[in-house]
Formats: structure tokens, C-alpha cells, sequence
């Protein structure tokens, strides 16, 4: 029989994320996977987060406000995009700090399918947290013919790399 | 059905006053349920947010819930008053987190209106609100400006 230890002695980390040392100014991340919107992601994060516009969630609403059929929550193009980014820019852990400059380009579509991309705008070491250091990224959401529907500044903490693990 | 009968009927953006402060009537209880959710909902692959044996560890104890969804919870609180008539959601600004937010926690959410513009289009004006989250300690968790196209009283008759 096989056991958690023995697992643990043979098994490698196989890791996720980067550390704060990973980032510079200038540097590119064209994010993972890309996400279709789905009827089902819009009317359930609509009716969780209690946002009740009816575009969001009633098909002749927004057809009359002149939309070709639902629209996706703005919240929901929003945490998608940030979603999508996290693996690269912030899973490795440390407090989000806040969003600056967010601006919806146009109204999204349900059906349509999201793709992220960021780049670092700024990197500083923090005064009260040594072991962390303060990155600021310009994350851009885009559609599926590279229109852009979303952009933001996003300010977080992240750790830098344990002492000894190297790269 | 007529547009005008589905949504409220004092949320125009002739009914916005500059340095009007309202209080939002519902409050939400963040669960379990909305944050493991929404955060796998929508990618976030943070287990910070749906590992509570990771936490347990930590300074926190526990699994915090994600700051985009408090954000999404709190500008949903504020909604059904300050959006269900609008024409687009414009972007957001100023969106800062005070302290974490944990299962359990309860969210109610403040407005206040910070500007009005004509903007360029005859059936709506653009609004700026402020917002923020409170918790049921009375604690500010959450703030952040929010820009907003609302529709003019009228507007969809006469479309």
C-alpha cells in the first residue's frame, strides 16, 4: 500500500506563480486559458453579487435597450480578466491591495470569450513588510478578435522568493 | 412590456443630487457558498481563497474571501439605486481594501454621489459614485468610485 509519506519523499513540487523577484518593469504576461462567457456565469454571479440590472439577466430588456441579446455583468468581465491573471501575477500570495484607472471600453456580450494580458508598471520593496515588496500591473481583458474591453491598474503584495530557493 | 415598468422610478439621473449619502437597505452575508464559488467561478486559482487546510496555517486561520468579489458584493448591494437604470457601467477608480473579509462576515454598502456630467449623449448623463462596504462590526472593509451612464427620466419612451 502506497502512503501519503512515501508520496511526499518521492514526489517534486510541481510549483505555481511568481515571486516578487520575478517582476520588472516592462515585463509582458500573456495570460492563460481565455474564457467564454456563459448564460449560466452571468446570471448566477448577477443574482449571488444581488446586482440587478435587467440586461444582465432579462434577454428582452436588453434587447429594447439596444444590445444584441444579454449583456455580461461588468463586475463579472471584471473578475474574469483579474481572475485569468492571478497564476502569473499574484497566486503566490500576499494582500490585493486595490484598483486604480478601470475603465469598461464597452458593453460584453454574453457568449463572448475573455483573454488577459498584463504588464509590470512598477515594482517597490514596502517599508513595513520586508518579506514582501508592493507590484503594480496594467492588466488588459480583450475579446476574441484582440478588442480591448477592460483595462485597470492593480496594486498588490507579493511575496518574495524564500531564502535558499532559487529559480 | 414597457422598459420603464420593470425598474425603479427614482433612480433616473435627474433623481441624483451631488453629496447625497444613502444607505442601501439589504445587507449580505459573504458565505462559504459566494466566495468558493465566484473565485472558481471566474479563474481565480489563489487557494487562499478555497483551501481552508493552506489557511489554517497562516496568520489568518482561515480562507479569505476574494477582494474582487467583496467589490462585486458591495457595488451589488448598491445596484438595484444606482444602476438599474443605467445605460452602460463606465469603470471604476479607487478601489481599496481596508481589511480582509471572512465567511460569515455580513456587508452592507453607503453611496455617496460625487459628480454629475451631461456627457455626450441626449438620453442619459454620467453619474460618479463613491462607494463603500461596512461590516457588522461597523468596520470600513471596502471603497472605490464607480462611473456610471444613467438614463434621463423619459429616455426609453422616446426611443
Amino acid at each position: 500500500m502506497t502512503t501519503a509519506a512515501e508520496l511526499r519523499s518521492r514526489a517534486t513540487l510541481w510549483p505555481k506563480g511568481n515571486y516578487f523577484e520575478d517582476f520588472a518593469v516592462g515585463k509582458v504576461f500573456e495570460h492563460h486559458w481565455g474564457r467564454t462567457l456563459t448564460e449560466s456565469d452571468n446570471i448566477q454571479f448577477s443574482a449571488l453579487t444581488l446586482n440587478y440590472h435587467p440586461a444582465y439577466f432579462n434577454v428582452p430588456y436588453a434587447r429594447a435597450l439596444g444590445h444584441p441579446g444579454a449583456v455580461a455583468n461588468p463586475m463579472l468581465v471584471f473578475l474574469v480578466v483579474f481572475g485569468l491573471s492571478v497564476e502569473d501575477l499574484s497566486e503566490i500570495g500576499g494582500a490585493f491591495l486595490g484598483v486604480r484607472a478601470l475603465t469598461f471600453h464597452r458593453p460584453v456580450a454574453v457568449g463572448e470569450t475573455l483573454t488577459a494580458r498584463s504588464t509590470v508598471t512598477a515594482v517597490r520593496e514596502s517599508d513595513s513588510r520586508p518579506r514582501e515588496g508592493i507590484v503594480t500591473w496594467h492588466t488588459e481583458g480583450f475579446d476574441e478578435h484582440g478588442e480591448l474591453l477592460i483595462d485597470f491598474l492593480r496594486t498588490n503584495l507579493i511575496s518574495k522568493r524564500p531564502n535558499g530557493d532559487l529559480a | 412590456m414597457t422598459l420603464d415598468s420593470l425598474t425603479g422610478s427614482n433612480n433616473y439621473f435627474e433623481d441624483f443630487t451631488v453629496g447625497d449619502v444613502y444607505r442601501h437597505a439589504r445587507g449580505k452575508t459573504v458565505t462559504e457558498m459566494d466566495n468558493v464559488l465566484i473565485t472558481n467561478l471566474v479563474m481565480n486559482t489563489a487557494q487562499g481563497h478555497f483551501n481552508e487546510d493552506s489557511m489554517a496555517r497562516t496568520e489568518f486561520g482561515q480562507r479569505i474571501t476574494f477582494g474582487g468579489i467583496t467589490a462585486a458584493m458591495v457595488i451589488g448591494l448598491a445596484s438595484q439605486d444606482t444602476g438599474e437604470n443605467a445605460i452602460a457601467e463606465l469603470g471604476l477608480d479607487g478601489i481599496t481594501f481596508r481589511s480582509p473579509v471572512f465567511h460569515g462576515d455580513t456587508l452592507y454598502a453607503f453611496t455617496e454621489v460625487r459628480a454629475k456630467e451631461n456627457g455626450d449623449r441626449p438620453d442619459g448623463g454620467i453619474v460618479e459614485f463613491a462607494h463603500w462596504g461596512v461590516n457588522q462590526r461597523d468596520e470600513v472593509v471596502f471603497e472605490g468610485v464607480r462611473r456610471v451612464l444613467v438614463r434621463r427620466r423619459g429616455a426609453a419612451e422616446r426611443r
